[in-house]
């Protein structure tokens, strides 16, 4: 009962990975990486990774910094560790980046990038993995949404060794046969345990906790949340037998993937059950831009589960894979992020603020912070823009597709206004703002008003 | 308050020439919340007094005859309060005065419960108690009821659904 504190450095993992997603949809815009070029090419292996990793993974990082001592209402164990992680992924993040180049032939004149990339980024999920692992195993027995978080963190690790070894294979440091063939058949394994295992358990783990604290619904676990769990489990442990040990055995391989394909969407139906049943039973009449939006974010996820349902059963998921992954990081993961980013921010920013003060003197309300109104319609035309950007992959338009991203880059950029503005104080009305006068709080990391703590 | 002191007679111990030290810390670790301990020994033990003192022990101290010394060692006013809400979460601080102030926030959204706490303690005197009634544990309420002087025991009631905490008034809160 000791209660949470600000996570320190949460923010500078918000604002790089804004920063990649901005950079990643620019490129996009430009014509780079798929479709012009092909889906296995360098340039959308860049595009992908400055995706998964440089947006999605430190959200998710940084958030978790956040969020895991709330789930288990206990201090993060090692925040000293935040920083080094950070600086760990970000220098990784761009020598792999680089690494791709080099296989484009572009940047010769660099050593590997590829294994150094590679192993620093291991060093650093690793880095950050003890920190948020020492959290929850001291908190012992775990709430549902912990144990998501929990085995999103073993996707990670199943997913960042892969990569590991992928990158050692590609740049002639590992030279076994096994290696050979682990990278011509586990790409798939690997992308699948990167946006499910690690990044989209970890997101359900999320969602069972803050969907229903926004709405103000009972959030007592139920008999679907744990079979989500379960399914989810057996879902990435297939997926991670595939990727490891079926290299070479291609009907291993595909008895693999279709066991992660059905636990999947077991997992998928009842996780929607479930949010579906918070919704259901709010007590809050008012859903809030975050709430609403986080639900158009879940709705893809359904949406896309159900398309690789029918595109399986018709035979033409590898046709129309692109738009897919698409759907699934564009909306489900970074609409998500984006819908929560937007709620998270002002909180940390309000409480590091007001925290001290709350009660001494009148203080403004955390959505005193934002302008409601505003984010909502720029999320509802990110979410739209990346809706249209997925169609037309599927049609093959690629021009209606760079109209499509340029519309959701455009977006991107004034939510990350908003949240500038958020930091600076500055939508704050002036008659509330001179209620309790404040110091304005740093842009990339949360002071600690608490030296003792 | 004639509450349950644990014996540890060291009279043995020094008279063998040991060193009762060690024995005395384990003894006093193995207190339960709100324990005392009755000890005997030889001589006024100064130096433990001290020590325990920094534990948040209070002590009394009386010679018993034959040179020995009974020094009776119980938890401060402090130390009941901390460790009934410390270690004991799930209990109910029984020595807190009823409430003075209850409040039911299940119906706003977080963090409104925190700012209604916290305003409502802002008008309270120091050994007087809030009551209030929550949806969620209000995990980042605890950290300003600390840097206040609150003390503070909360627990999940019935079926889990409810989360009731009791806040005493710490002295000098209104600083």
């Amino acid at each position: 009962m000791t209660g949470v504190s600000l996570s320190r450095w949460t923010l500078i993992y918000f604002v790089t990975a804004l920063l990649s997603l901005i950079v990643a949809e620019a490129l996009m815009v430009l014509g780079f990486g798929y479709p012009a070029a092909g889906i296995g090419d360098p340039e959308t292996l860049v595009l992908v990774h400055l995706l998964a990793i440089g947006w999605l993974s430190l959200l998710m990082l940084g958030a978790m910094f956040q969020f895991v001592p709330v789930l288990v209402a206990a201090p993060l164990r090692h925040p000293e560790l935040q920083l080094p992680a950070w600086a760990l992924l970000v220098a990784g993040l761009l020598a792999l980046l680089a690494g791709f180049l080099q296989l484009s032939g572009a940047l010769d004149f660099l050593p590997l990038m590829l294994p150094i990339g590679a192993t620093l980024l291991f060093m650093g999920f690793v880095t950050a993995a003890i920190s948020l692992i020492a959290t929850l195993f001291a908190s012992m027995p775990l709430g549902l949404p912990a144990r998501f978080v929990l085995l999103g963190l073993g996707g990670l690790a199943a997913v960042a060794t892969l990569g590991w070894l992928f990158a050692g294979t590609l740049s002639g440091l590992l030279q076994h046969p096994f290696f050979g063939a682990l990278v011509g058949n586990s790409v798939p394994f690997h992308a699948a345990l990167g946006l499910g295992a690690w990044l989209s358990i970890s997101a359900m783990g999320v969602t069972h906790r803050l969907v229903p604290m926004f709405l103000l619904a009972p959030d007592k676990a139920r008999e679907t949340g744990y079979f989500t769990w379960w399914a989810s489990l057996i879902a990435a442990v297939s997926l991670a037998v595939g990727a490891f040990v079926a290299p070479g055995k291609p009907i291993f391989a595909s008895i693999m993937a279709v066991i992660a394909v059905i636990m999947a969407l077991g997992a998928l139906a009842a996780y929607g059950a479930d949010i579906l049943h918070y919704y259901r039973s709010r007590a809050r009449k008012i859903i809030e831009p975050n709430s609403r939006m986080a639900a158009w974010a879940i709705s893809t996820f359904a949406a896309s589960g159900i398309l690789v349902a029918g595109l399986l059963v018709a035979g033409r998921l590898g046709a129309f894979v692109a738009p897919v992954v698409y759907l699934v990081a564009m909306g489900w993961l970074s609409g998500l992020g984006l819908s929560q980013l937007v709620k998270i921010v002002p909180f940390v920013t309000w409480l590091e603020c007001y925290g001290t003060v709350l009660g001494k003197m009148p203080t403004p309300r955390v959505q005193d912070l934002v302008v409601e109104m505003r984010l909502l319609r720029l999320l509802a035309t990110y979410f739209i823009s990346v809706f249209a950007g997925a169609g037309a992959l599927a049609l093959g338009w690629p021009l209606v597709f760079r109209l499509a991203v340029a519309v959701t880059l455009g977006a991107t950029l004034l939510i990350g206004r908003e949240l500038y503005r958020v930091r600076r104080l500055k939508d704050v009305p002036d008659d509330k703002r001179r209620l309790a006068p404040v110091p304005l709080p740093r842009l990339v990391f949360a002071s600690s008003q608490r030296p003792s703590t | 308050m004639s509450q349950d002191l644990v014996e540890l007679d060291v009279r043995p111990v020094l008279r063998s020439g040991g060193e009762p030290f060690g024995v005395i810390m384990q003894t006093v670790s193995e207190l339960k919340p709100g324990q005392g301990i009755r000890l005997l020994a030889t001589f006024e033990p100064v130096p433990l007094v001290a020590v325990l003192a920094r534990r948040g022990f209070e002590h009394e101290a009386r010679e018993i005859g034959n040179g020995d010394w009974e020094v009776i060692f119980r938890p401060d006013a402090a130390t009941r309060v901390r460790l009934s809400t410390a270690t004991s979460p799930n209990s109910e601080p029984t020595s807190w005065p009823d409430p003075s102030v209850e409040l039911d926030d299940r119906g706003l959204e977080p963090p409104e419960p925190m700012v209604n706490i916290l305003a409502a303690l802002q008008s309270m005197q120091p050994g007087e108690v809030l009551a209030a009634r929550l949806l969620r544990e209000p995990i980042f309420l605890f950290p300003e009821l600390k840097d206040r002087g609150h003390h503070w025991a909360g627990r999940f009631t019935g079926d889990g659904s409810i989360y009731e905490i009791r806040i005493l008034v710490g002295g000098g809160a209104n600083g």
